[in-house]
C-alpha cells in the first residue's frame, strides 16, 4: 500500500519525478564509478600479477618493474644467488629496452616503415608475459611480435624485421635481422608500448648488455612461504630490491593513491547531492501537501503510517534513480577507462574501473538508505507539528 | 450560548431522529484552549458547553475566529483542551494519549474539511477507502463499502473519478463519504460549504439532511446562514464563548 501509493504520487508529478529520478541516477552513477575506482586498480592489478605464476619479482633498487630502463648489472651470478636461495623453483630473468623496428621488405623496391617499440629479452620458458595469437614463441634469431603492432607493420609469421636499439642505451645504433615466429598480445604492455619478444640472450647481445637484465620473475615452490623466500634472496643479494606481488600492489596503490582519495570525496559529494536532492523533492512535496497531511492525520491516520508514505517516495525515487544509476555507472566507467587507460607506465590490462557486483551493490545500498534518511527528515518534521495548527495554516 | 432546540431533551431534533440526554456522543463542559502565538498566549475558548447527542444535526455559528474551529477540533479529539472536561461516548479526551486519540478519530469520528483535502492522485473511491485502510478494513470490504457510500451521497458514476475531475460539490460530497467511511458515530464539518457556490450548498445541506434523517450525528461549523437554518439546531461561539 505503501509503495502503492508512493508510486502514485510520483507519477502525479512526472516531470518533477523524472527530474529527481535523472539527478539520483547521475549522483548514483558517480558514486558507484568512483567506488569502482577506488578499489578497480588495486584488485585488477593484483589479479594481473598473480594470473602469471610468479610469487616475487627482482628489480633494481628504488624502481617499479613496468617504468624504468635501469637494469641489474652481473646477473649471471647474481642468478645463481638467488636461484640456491631455499625455496625458488625457478628464476625468470627480463631485459626490457626501447627498439627501433622496421619491416624487412625482401621485395626489390618493396617499401619499409619503422616505429619505436618495446624489446622484451625473455628466456625460452617464460611466457609470462603474452599470450600467443598467432605462430609460436621465439627462438633464436626470432621474434614474437605484438599483435597490434604486427597488424600496424603489416608482418606475420615468416616476416623479417630490422631491430635498432634506441638512442639513450649504451651501444645504440646496433641493428640485427629477426624473423617474425609468431604474435600474442603483450598483458603487461601499455597502451603505448606495442612489444616484441624475443630470446633474451638475443636482446642482450643486440643491446651490448650481455651480463645484465632489467628485472626477474621468481616463481616460489609449493608450500614455501613467499615472504621467507623474500627475505632469504634479499639477503643474498643486496643490490637488489625484491618484493612479492601484495608488494608491488600496494606500492601501486601508494603511488596511485591520490585516485583512491579523489574517489573517496567525489563518492561522497555523490552521495551527498542524491540525499539533498532526495530530501529537497520530499520536502517541496510535503510542503505542498500540508494541508492533505493534516487532514489526513486529523481522520485518525497514525504519523507512523503517514511518515511511512511519505519516506516511501523518497525510497521509490532512490531505488528508480539508483537503479538506472548502477546501469549508467557502467556506460560512463567504460569511457572512463578509455581515458585513464593512457595513462603512462601502467600495464594496458589493469583496469581503473572493475566492475564489482559489491561496488555496485554498496553504492545502491548507501543511496536507497541516504534517500529513506533524506525522505524521513522532513515527514518526520512536517507530521511533528500539531494537527490543529497545521489545519488552522491550511484552512481559511 | 444561543441554542435553538436543545440536547438536553428539549429542542428539536434533526431529522427527528434525536435521542434521549442519554444517549450524548459527546459532551464539553466549560472547556478553555489556550494557544502561544510566539510570547503571546491566545485564549481561543474561554468556557465553551455543549452536548451533541446521538442523530444530533448542530450547527456551530459565529463569526471569523470567534473558536469555532477549534470548538469542533475539541470535540473531534483532534485537539486537547487547556481546561474543562470532554467526554466522548463516556470518556474523557484528555486522559487518551495522541495514538489513542487517532484511533478513536478513525473509528468514532468523521471530519470533513473546507478545502476538501483529498488526495488528487486516489480516484474517489480510493479516497473513501483511507479511512478504512488505516482502520484494516480488508481490501474487499473497503470496495464494497466504498462503492455504497460514494452511491449513499450521490456519486454512484464517479466511482473511479479522481479529484481533479470532479467539481467542486462532488469534491465535498467524496469528503462526506470519506467521512463516513468507517460509519463514525460523529461527523464534523468545519466551513463545509465555504468553497462552493450557493446552489452547491445547498445540495451539501440536503446531502447533510438525508444523512441525519438515516441517523447520522452531524456537528457543523458554518458562516452560511442557510446552512444553519437547515440544521436541527445551532449554537452560536462569540469571542471563545457558547451563548444562549
Amino acid at each position: 500500500m505503501l509503495a502503492r501509493n508512493s508510486i502514485r504520487e510520483l507519477r502525479y508529478r512526472p516531470l518533477r519525478t523524472l527530474l529527481a529520478v535523472a539527478g539520483v541516477a547521475v549522483a548514483t552513477a558517480m558514486l558507484a564509478d568512483m567506488l569502482m575506482l577506488g578499489a578497480g586498480i588495486q584488485r585488477s592489478f593484483g589479479e594481473l600479477l598473480e594470473s602469471r605464476g610468479y610469487e616475487l619479482r627482482v628489480s633494481p633498487k628504488g624502481t617499479l618493474p613496468f617504468d624504468t630502463e635501469a637494469t641489474i648489472p652481473g646477473w649471471p651470478g647474481l642468478q645463481d644467488s638467488i636461484g640456491a636461495v631455499a625455496g625458488v623453483e625457478r628464476v625468470a630473468p627480463v631485459l626490457a629496452m626501447s627498439l627501433g623496428v622496421e619491416e624487412e621488405d625482401g621485395a626489390p623496391g618493396g617499401s619499409s616503415k619503422g616505429i619505436r617499440m618495446l624489446g622484451l629479452g625473455l628466456d625460452a620458458e617464460n611466457r609470462a608475459f603474452y599470450a600467443p595469437v598467432e605462430g609460436e614463441g621465439p627462438g633464436a634469431g626470432q621474434v614474437l611480435v605484438d599483435a597490434g603492432l604486427a597488424r600496424e607493420l603489416g608482418v606475420g609469421p615468416g616476416s623479417s624485421l630490422r631491430l635498432t636499439t634506441a638512442s639513450g642505451f649504451a651501444g645504440w645504433g646496433r641493428n640485427a635481422t629477426a624473423r617474425v615466429s609468431g604474435t600474442g598480445d603483450f598483458v603487461f604492455a601499455t597502451r603505448r608500448d606495442m612489444p616484441v619478444a624475443m630470446p633474451l640472450a638475443d636482446l642482450q647481445a643486440l643491446s651490448g648488455l650481455e651480463d645484465e637484465v632489467s628485472f626477474a620473475m621468481i616463481r616460489v615452490r609449493s608450500g614455501a612461504d613467499p615472504e621467507a623466500v623474500r627475505a632469504g634472496i634479499a639477503a643474498a643479494a643486496d643490490r637488489v630490491e625484491v618484493v612479492t606481488l601484495a608488494g608491488i600492489a600496494a606500492r601501486v596503490d601508494e603511488r596511485l593513491s591520490y585516485f583512491s582519495q579523489v574517489a573517496v570525496v567525489l563518492g561522497s559529494v555523490s552521495l551527498f547531492v542524491a540525499a539533498l536532492l532526495i530530501g529537497t523533492i520530499t520536502a517541496v512535496s510535503v510542503s505542498e501537501r500540508l494541508g492533505v497531511i493534516a487532514a489526513v492525520r486529523a481522520i485518525g491516520v497514525g504519523r507512523r503510517r503517514v511518515v511511512g508514505d511519505l519516506t516511501a517516495e523518497s525510497v521509490v525515487l532512490a531505488v528508480v534513480g539508483g537503479g538506472i544509476g548502477i546501469g549508467l555507472s557502467v556506460f560512463v566507467a567504460g569511457y572512463l577507462e578509455s581515458i585513464l587507460a593512457d595513462l603512462p607506465g601502467l600495464p594496458a590490462a589493469v583496469s581503473f574501473f572493475v566492475l564489482q557486483p559489491a561496488s555496485l551493490l554498496t553504492a545502491y545500498g548507501l543511496v536507497i538508505l541516504s534517500g529513506a534518511a533524506a525522505g524521513l527528515v522532513p515527514a518526520l518534521h512536517a507530521t511533528g507539528r500539531e494537527v490543529t495548527e497545521m489545519l488552522r495554516r491550511e484552512e481559511p | 450560548m444561543t441554542e435553538r432546540g436543545s440536547s438536553d431533551g428539549g429542542g428539536t431534533g434533526g431529522g427527528g431522529s434525536r435521542a434521549a440526554m442519554g444517549d450524548a456522543v459527546v459532551v464539553a463542559r466549560d472547556v478553555t484552549r489556550d494557544y502561544r502565538r510566539g510570547r503571546t498566549r491566545v485564549r481561543a475558548l474561554r468556557g465553551a458547553t455543549v452536548t451533541v447527542s446521538r442523530g444530533d444535526f448542530l450547527a456551530v455559528t459565529g463569526p471569523s475566529g470567534s473558536g469555532k474551529s477549534t470548538l469542533l477540533h475539541l470535540l473531534g479529539g483532534v485537539d486537547v483542551p487547556t481546561g474543562g472536561e470532554i467526554l466522548f461516548l463516556g470518556r474523557s479526551l484528555g486522559g487518551l494519549t495522541v495514538e489513542e486519540r487517532a484511533a478513536l478519530r478513525l473509528h468514532e469520528v468523521g471530519l470533513v474539511f473546507q478545502r476538501f483535502h483529498l488526495l488528487p492522485m486516489l480516484t474517489a473511491t480510493e479516497n473513501v477507502e483511507l479511512p478504512m485502510a488505516a482502520a484494516r478494513v480488508a481490501r474487499r470490504e473497503r470496495c464494497e463499502r466504498a462503492a455504497a457510500v460514494l452511491e449513499r451521497v450521490g456519486l454512484a458514476d464517479r466511482l473511479d473519478h479522481r479529484p481533479g475531475e470532479l467539481s467542486g460539490g462532488q469534491c465535498q460530497r467524496v469528503a462526506i463519504a470519506r467521512a463516513l467511511a468507517n460509519d463514525p458515530s460523529l461527523v464534523l464539518a468545519d466551513e463545509p460549504t465555504g468553497e462552493l457556490d450557493r446552489a452547491t450548498s445547498r445540495r451539501v445541506l440536503t446531502l447533510f439532511q438525508e444523512l441525519n434523517a438515516t441517523g447520522t450525528t452531524l456537528v457543523v461549523a458554518t458562516h452560511d446562514p442557510e446552512l444553519a437554518a437547515g440544521a436541527g439546531r445551532s449554537i452560536e461561539v462569540v469571542d471563545g464563548r457558547t451563548r444562549p
